[in-house]
């Protein structure tokens, strides 16, 4: 309750700025906070894998046929493009560029959406591990180590996947919001928000792909 | 003894939310807080009561009412994980709701919408938590070991698995809005060292927290694949190693338990200074040693598994158990200087921090103890171990909030909690505490297991005194309930400022209105100057502002924000 003379002089318009700038400036320290969070349940399951990878006598077990890196590579090369355009697309957006954003947003989209197509083909078409019993010298049987190293890798390209679809569909909206409306602060934050969380899923992923084909 | 300050003459209760308002969806920071505390004292009960039945089992050697060891497992199973993941961390999570944003004079947390999904995570998590009890309960202890977890454990170790990672999201993203709130939303004139120590504590407790939560949630994510997708991460018959489930659980679950006492450590901090009315002795070395124990506790994990580790791979984790042992010394320290020379009032809320100074004293050495790999392989799963961190989880952790309650409860509802009540409970629940845990390390050390309902005929005795003080804790507990729902509309009207406290949130009426603050809000310099005439100045200058007369609006330009008086004259 303020007196008559207060809300003369009171400068409400500024207030208004001063409050959305400091709601931009909180979500970017949030997403910043949450991206600097969240990779390390990526980092738990690397460590579970070379936790377990450690404790069989060859990666992959005798029999499992290794990872092929060719196509998934070429998948990688196109997320990191993909990347590359969602960036431009902020910039542009950034100089009022709407046509320049939407063309390089929905490039990095399509290259994004590629990448879950031919990980999802990698998915669906592995190899099954062969079921091997083995009788050791004492007479205990055990199922062999055989299946360790496809599940490991169907968890994380999967927990990925994941990611990357929800993260892709927050991006496809903010597209949708820009093609149909204007632009005001808001809408520039939730391009910049979209972009730093898709280099989130890149970033996951390249950790990923060292530790699948090239480890 | 000083008594406390007699309310102002006049003086009427804020008005507060009605009870609908808590009952429902709100962005409010203060109702979502005060849900959080409810709902986690309604979890204390629970956790409680599965306590007292573990007690009544331990009465005699044999096995009593649980019909085989298994019912017993998942007593102490569902006990530990109710009183970890739904007492302690989400009253932490409410406390630290209601009061941040009031002491860095904002008018909610950075992210309010955000705010009230993390708290309403926790309902259906707990729902489904308890759920287990009717579908097989889990057995494996709340460390949930496996091959147990997986191979052996009922259903509701599921859904177990399930609520944790529930809980677990609702962690990360309140400790994403505390860090946000406490970076972005201070007043110009309060800069990272004229913080509260309690935001320091609490700003530490969210560090862990986005820093260690997410590994949780990538072991629970491949316990459950074991559990109900055949992977076999954890079978080491199919080339799964039970270590992975340890290393990745400890790293989390070790710096969690400075989440749970880290915040009461800020507690103490406002608590004692406020009641010695003197300045914190330290304020930089107890702010830094909040982060030092938040990244030191990140190093310490395999002093858990001492006895699963290969030997060589010890003696590190020895030596950072022992580190970490010095910022909280400094703490001790810290406190104990503050009260030294102070007017000493010791209410409720001051003997429970000076009990917690006692208690998790004890704790604290008998962790020493523990983090000693010689002293550890004799001692690890013994009674010993459930004495330790009882004293550390209780004597600490329960003790500060405790404190914080009374300390707080004027503040939150407007009325003072009873004094005699308060000091009843807190000498039964000293004395029974004591009598209930400390003969632990006896019978621990003399080789009793934990985690086992039956045990040798000559560790009776001891445990039927164990058992005997438990159920004097367990009703104790019941005071302080019945104090605070008595005084919420019997008690004595607390207004603004009843212990004449510098932090800004009494500087405004209690409860606090929805908007938090009326006008422009004036951090005093230094939240715990007390003792200097400028300290007495401010505190008659908000004592004029917020009288009734004021905080109905009926003053002239009260609101306008007013700076206090110049220190000149009286």
């Amino acid at each position: 309750m303020q007196n008559s003379r207060y809300s003369e002089t009171f400068d409400f318009e500024r207030k208004r700025q001063l409050d959305e700038e400091l709601r931009v400036k909180n979500a970017r320290t949030g997403v910043n906070l949450f991206q600097g969070s969240w990779i390390f349940t990526f980092v738990a399951l690397i460590i579970a894998n070379l936790q377990i990878r450690s404790s069989s006598p060859a990666w992959p077990p005798v029999g499992v046929e290794k990872l092929q890196p060719l196509l998934p590579t070429i998948a990688t090369v196109g997320l990191v493009v993909s990347v590359i355009f969602a960036r431009r697309a902020f910039r542009a957006l950034k100089h009022d560029d709407v046509r320049g954003f939407l063309v390089q947003w929905r490039a990095a989209l399509a290259l994004g959406a590629a990448f879950v197509g031919v990980m999802a083909f990698e998915w669906l078409t592995l190899t099954p591990a062969p079921e091997a019993r083995i009788r050791l010298a004492n007479g205990v049987e055990m199922m062999s180590v055989l299946t360790q190293y496809n599940s490991m890798f169907r968890v994380m390209t999967a927990f990925h996947a994941l990611h990357a679809l929800i993260i892709g569909i927050y991006m496809w909206n903010v597209y949708r919001g820009i093609a149909q409306t204007t632009l005001d602060s808001r809408t520039l934050w939730s391009v910049e928000a979209g972009a730093k969380l898709w280099y989130f899923v890149v970033i996951a992923w390249m950790l990923f792909y060292v530790v699948l084909y090239w480890l | 003894m000083a008594s406390i300050s007699v309310p102002m003459p006049g003086a009427q209760a804020a008005p507060r939310p009605r009870l609908s308002e808590y009952l429902r969806w709100s962005v409010d920071h203060k109702i979502i807080g005060t849900q959080y505390m409810v709902t986690a004292l309604f979890f204390f009960l629970i956790g409680g009561g599965l306590a007292m039945l573990i007690r009544w089992e331990l009465l005699t050697p044999a096995l009593d009412f649980s019909p085989t060891g298994s019912a017993y497992n998942s007593l102490f199973t569902m006990h530990a994980t109710v009183m970890i993941f739904l007492w302690i961390i989400p009253f932490w999570a409410g406390i630290g709701n209601y009061i941040v944003p009031l002491q860095l004079g904002a008018k909610d947390m950075a992210f309010p919408w955000l705010n009230a999904f993390a708290f309403w995570l926790i309902i259906p998590a707990g729902a489904l938590m308890l759920a287990g009890y009717f579908v097989g309960p889990p057995e494996a202890g709340w460390t949930s070991y496996p091959p147990l977890s997986v191979l052996f454990s009922g259903d509701g170790q599921t859904l177990w698995i399930i609520s944790l990672h529930m809980l677990g999201i609702s962690s990360i993203l309140g400790s994403i809005n505390f860090i946000v709130t406490i970076k972005n939303m201070r007043p110009e004139s309060m800069g990272w060292f004229q913080m509260p120590l309690f935001v320091w504590s609490q700003l530490a407790t969210s560090l862990i927290q986005i820093l260690g939560v997410p590994f949780l949630a990538g072991g629970l994510t491949l316990l459950l694949l074991d559990r109900v997708a055949g992977t076999a991460f954890f079978d080491p018959s199919r080339g799964g190693d039970v270590l992975v489930w340890q290393n990745i659980f400890w790293f989390y679950s070790h710096p969690a338990v400075y989440v749970m006492v880290l915040p009461g450590m800020g507690v103490l901090s406002e608590v004692i200074s406020v009641h010695s009315r003197k300045p914190i002795f330290g304020y930089k070395a107890i702010a830094f040693s909040s982060m030092g124990i938040a990244l030191v506790g990140f190093t310490v994990w395999a002093h858990h598994m001492f006895t699963s580790l290969s030997p060589e791979l010890r003696l590190p984790f020895m030596v950072t158990s022992f580190i970490i042992a010095i910022p909280t010394g400094i703490k001790i320290f810290s406190w104990i200087a503050t009260m030294w020379g102070g007017k000493i009032r010791f209410n409720s809320a001051m003997l429970f921090s000076v009990g917690f100074l006692s208690q998790f004293v004890i704790g604290g050495i008998t962790g020493m103890m523990l983090g000693a790999i010689p002293i550890d392989i004799h001692l690890h799963d013994t009674y010993f171990v459930v004495s330790h961190f009882h004293f550390v989880l209780f004597g600490g952790s329960v003790f500060a909030i405790y404190s914080s309650i009374y300390h707080w409860f004027p503040k939150v509802t407007g009325r003072m909690l009873n004094e005699r009540l308060g000091k009843i409970h807190f000498y039964s629940t000293y004395f029974a505490f004591f009598f209930t845990f400390f003969p632990q390390h006896l019978v621990g050390m003399q080789g009793m297991p934990r985690r086992v309902a039956e045990y040798a005929p000559e560790f009776q005795i001891l445990n039927i005194i164990i058992s005997i003080s438990a159920f004097v804790l367990g009703i104790s507990t019941f005071v302080i309930l019945f104090n605070m729902g008595w005084s919420l509309n019997h008690g004595e009207i607390a207004g603004p400022n009843p212990w004449r406290a510098l932090t800004l949130e009494w500087q405004t009426s209690s409860p606090p209105p929805s908007y938090n603050f009326k006008g422009e809000v004036v951090p005093f310099e230094d939240p715990y100057g007390y003792g200097t005439e400028a300290s007495r100045v401010y505190l008659d200058e908000m004592e004029k502002r917020l009288t009734p007369a004021n905080l109905l609006g009926k003053g002239g330009d009260s609101g306008a924000g007013a700076s206090p008086e110049p220190m000149t004259g009286d």
